[in-house]
């Protein structure tokens, strides 16, 4: 019933077609083959005027006419086999992923490859997919959605200026700029035999690699460069508020981080981090202070590396790697009236942590917490090729980043940990992102370090009071002049 | 060469295209004496475990005015612990084995489901059993989850669906507790932390051994899992007692309703249809439930006109589930301006028609047949997935059989018999129709 994998068989192939070797995890029991496929490039590589180019492109790849097929047939095709290939466009990359029953294997393959081949960029799939495109920015973003806009208005103040600077769906301007040609001079320039990818897992053979290597190997033999990001860290608290109706306020707010993936010091912040606000969890400290203790709101997260769409995930994706990462909390809605409080409990609770480290006691159970939970990131075959296609990304060597992770986790010291808290978490130089309709009234009271108390509709323990009482009145340290307040209609215009 | 990679599936032994037996696992079935039914699926799964306690109650239960939204409140209050292990000490239990613990709340059912290591699988069974027998939490931190519940209930009016479908429940049932959404109205939200009595009798109600179903799946040891289930759970005591749910009257005529959202939103069009209580034997139900993805899905012509020509609509999705009683069958359409708004239902109100006009292809109605159990098959790629999987028939049934039976119904489903089901279920008398627009413009 069960296969162990392992690596290629030893038979002697011909040499790749393509630049770089596949990602494989082949498990011969399972009836289903898992697809990634993977282009080093991103909306990091839109052209200044055309932002959006890059998720424009790739969504006419994977929803749009090839030359072979009208849209329509390919859904009626992919339909019986409850099968379908998406495409995720992020800053540094373009990854197609796909999975589908051995039964479908052929049929299925020729559909996505020829996707990738041959589209057809047809004006009527362009018009179809752009119109998407801007609804939702100007309409989902802005007005739906309080904290993805906060979230994404975070990452594009932290790096504007820089090829991170706009959001992967592009700008409003940027996206009306678009033209059939651009999309067709993008697409032979940045999807390439070079900088390609191919990951598979699952129950597919060596012949079936071997001819998705050769088919893919048509591809042009050139790639776009990779920017460089230079990101200014500041030095002081910054604030950008949106100013958007609506009953609740949403607040994200980070700093940019040097650790990432594979480097040495990435385990000690991820288990700090861990300890601070492990997604979703119930566990972690900043849920305790503004959920569990005093019911603010949903939930209370941080982060040291992107986690795009957190509402509906509870793990950590794949295929979202980056050169420049933040670490970032995220603050669930909470009443208007309780943003500032809300803001000040949870700088408190960074601030606190940057400055004083873990105890041993803490340090020891998100350890035990992470040697197991960690289990959960990747349960199945599809997810195992995610994060090693991320693997080749970071430059990380086998066993890959679950298990060195896991192995740096058990043999990590207290004292290592506290060294990174102490070296890498600068919440002074956060930048604030929140979502509020009083956000004039809410910069005045910041940049005036307003007392903000908390008033319950019910009971609480002495302890949360009197603490209550060092939050109300905690010195955020941010100058008014920090403060920006943004129309919501401006946002992502350009 | 490849990165090497090691890792072990589930294998299913399926033939998607073969009639009988779908389900592709091994499985066994015990109750205990006091009504507890045990579901055991043993699968190769990496040293995992999933343990789901489904209990077979839903907002659909909340019978008495002024308590909506109980059911889903309740499940908060079930994480706060026991005499034997108060709040803090359960969650750093539940930390130190690094278990990915959580649960949700639907109109039909809650559920309870924790992702373990098969080492933790005693202690869980402990913990679970503890909790379900034995939850103790002072007034205090009652009141305070309430809080937090208001704060999911803020989080989810930002969304311009969820407000629709508040709207379409209340418009579309008059008696049945389908009327309010699993959330509950906010006047009750608001009164939450009031009802802590009343929670307590919840408890004593709903939470009993012949309401409840375990779904064991993953690495375990059947004989020695069902020991320990037998062990921890063979004191509490049954009393389960089914409350008065209030049958809707069979509708009579078109209903409708517009909802205004306070932001900018795409205008959203739903229609929602009274659908069947769920019968896996049942082909006009199984007809039925083909008819949203037949009637309205991506290969539809209504799809192609809406979505890929004309353009008018950005996305067009239908959900006709199963439900405990008669649920509504909706389909929604995120519309791209507002004076397209009527063109589009026309366009909806025409596919309806033809498909009780007519009987449809038969090579579509067996292509729909391969994707759903190619659906079904593909989800269960982990022991998680497959008691998740499994949930929501075991909720309505009380066991699993009814997959196996459904799947032998829908092989059965003749283009005939779509057309009597879009007839009987496509009615413009038995849906309620919604718009949603954007008031801030």
């Amino acid at each position: 019933m069960s296969g162990c994998a392992h690596t290629r068989s030893a038979a002697a192939p011909a040499a790749p077609p393509l630049a770089q070797e596949p990602v494989l995890l082949p498990v011969p029991a399972d009836p289903t083959v898992s697809f990634r496929i993977a282009f080093a490039v991103g909306s990091q590589n839109d052209p200044a005027g055309k932002e959006g180019l890059a998720a424009l492109t790739a969504a006419m790849m994977a929803e749009g006419a090839t030359t072979k097929r009208s849209y329509p047939e390919i859904l009626r095709a992919l339909y019986p086999m409850a099968a379908d290939y998406t495409v995720r466009v992020d800053r540094e990359r373009t990854t197609f992923s796909g999975r589908v029953h051995k039964d479908n294997l052929a049929a299925y393959t020729e559909l996505l490859v020829d996707a990738i081949l041959h589209p057809a960029f047809a004006a009527s799939d362009l018009e179809r997919l752009r119109q998407r495109t801007l609804d939702g920015i100007e309409k989902t973003l802005r007005y739906a959605s309080d904290e993805e806009l906060g979230k994404a208005v975070l990452y594009t103040t932290v790096f504007a200026g820089t090829p991170y600077g706009h959001p992967e769906a592009g700008t409003v301007a940027g996206l009306r700029a678009i033209t059939s040609d651009d999309v067709r001079t993008f697409y032979r320039s940045s999807f390439s035999r070079d900088n390609v990818v191919l990951g598979l897992g699952g129950g597919y053979d060596e012949a079936f690699l071997a001819a998705m290597q050769r088919q893919l190997a048509i591809l042009p033999a050139s790639a776009p460069a990779v920017p460089e990001i230079e990101v200014a860290s500041g030095d002081r608290r910054r604030v950008v508020i949106v100013d958007k109706p609506g009953p609740a306020t949403a607040i994200s707010f980070g700093f940019p981080l040097a650790v990432r993936r594979g480097d040495s010091e990435f385990a000690a912040l991820f288990l700090a981090t861990s300890w601070l606000g492990e997604h979703r969890n119930s566990s972690s400290h900043l849920y305790q202070v503004i959920r569990e203790a005093r019911g603010m709101n949903y939930g209370d997260y941080a982060y040291i590396e992107w986690f795009p769409e957190g509402g509906r995930r509870d793990f950590p994706p794949t295929g979202v790697p980056r050169r420049r990462q933040l670490f970032e909390v995220w603050v669930r809605p909470v009443p208007n009236a309780q943003a500032h409080f809300a803001l000040r409990a949870a700088m408190r609770e960074v601030d606190t942590l940057a400055a004083k480290g873990l105890t041993r006691e803490q340090f020891e159970l998100t350890r035990q917490f992470l040697l197991k939970y960690s289990l959960h990131y990747a349960d199945t075959t599809a997810l195992k090729v995610g994060y090693a296609m991320d693997d080749r990304f970071y430059g990380i060597p086998a066993p890959g980043h679950l298990a060195r992770l896991r192995d740096a986790l058990a043999r990590l010291t207290l004292d290592e940990v506290n060294a990174a808290i102490r070296k890498h978490l600068h919440p002074e130089r956060a930048v604030i992102a929140m979502v509020s309709e009083q956000a004039e009234a809410l910069a005045a009271a910041i940049g005036s370090e307003t007392p903000s108390p908390i008033t319950y509709a019910t009971g609480k323990p002495a302890e949360v009071l009197a603490e209550d009482k060092l939050i109300e009145a905690y010195p955020l340290g941010i100058r008014r002049e920090d403060i920006t307040v943004v129309p919501v209609d401006t946002i992502f215009a350009r | 060469m490849g990165v090497k990679l090691v890792t072990l599936v589930a294998a299913l032994t399926l033939a998607a295209g073969g009639e009988a037996g779908v389900f592709p696992f091994a499985h066994q079935v015990h109750r205990l004496d006091n009504g507890l039914k045990v579901i055991m699926i043993p699968l190769p799964s990496e040293g995992l475990v999933a343990y789901y306690s489904v209990v077979r109650t839903g907002s659909r239960d909340e019978v008495e005015p002024g308590h909506t939204g109980f059911a889903h409140f309740f499940e908060h209050m079930m994480f706060r612990g026991t005499e034997k292990y108060p709040g803090p000490v359960y969650d750093g239990i539940i930390t130190s084995l690094g278990v990915s613990a959580n649960a949700y709340t639907t109109d039909d059912y809650t559920c309870y489901h924790m992702n373990i290591a098969s080492v933790d699988l005693p202690r869980i069974i402990e913990l679970e059993a503890d909790r379900f027998q034995n939850l103790s939490y002072p007034e205090r931190e009652f009141q305070t989850e309430a809080g937090a519940v208001y704060g999911e209930y803020r989080k989810g009016r930002t969304s311009p669906f969820w407000l629709l479908f508040e709207a379409v429940q209340d418009k579309a049932y008059d008696v049945h507790t389908y009327k309010h959404t699993t959330i509950g109205f906010e006047r009750d939200i608001a009164a939450m932390p009031t009802m802590y009595d009343y929670a307590k009798s919840f408890f004593r109600r709903f939470y009993r051994p012949d309401n409840v179903v375990i779904v064991v799946t993953g690495d375990f040891d059947p004989a020695a899992t069902l020991a320990l289930i037998n062990k921890q759970y063979g004191a509490w005591t049954p009393g389960y007692v089914a409350p008065e749910v209030q049958p809707e009257p069979e509708q009579q005529g078109e209903r409708s309703v517009e909802v205004g959202y306070e932001g900018r939103s795409l205008p959203l069009l739903a229609l929602a249809y009274k659908g069947e209580r769920f019968d896996p034997a049942s082909r006009d139900l199984a007809a039925g439930m083909l008819l949203g993805d037949l009637v309205f899905g991506e290969t539809s012509d209504v799809y192609r006109q809406l979505v890929l020509e004309q353009r008018l609509v950005q996305r067009l999705m239908a959900d006709f589930g199963p439900n405990r009683d008669v649920g509504l069958w909706s389909v929604i359409a995120v519309v791209g301006q507002e004076k397209d708004l009527d063109a589009v239902r026309h366009a909806l109100d025409a596919a309806a028609r033809t498909a009780q006009d007519a009987p449809p292809d038969p090579a579509a109605l067996e292509d729909l047949k391969r994707r759903v159990r190619y659906q079904f098959l593909m989800d269960m790629d982990t022991a998680d997935k497959v008691a998740g999987s499994l949930a929501r028939f075991v909720a309505i049934t009380g066991g699993i059989e009814a997959v196996d039976a459904l799947f032998a119904t829908t092989a059965q489903v003749t283009p005939a018999d779509i057309q009597a089901a879009a007839r009987r279920y496509l009615a413009t008398g038995r849906r309620t129709v919604a718009v949603l627009k954007g008031v801030q413009r």
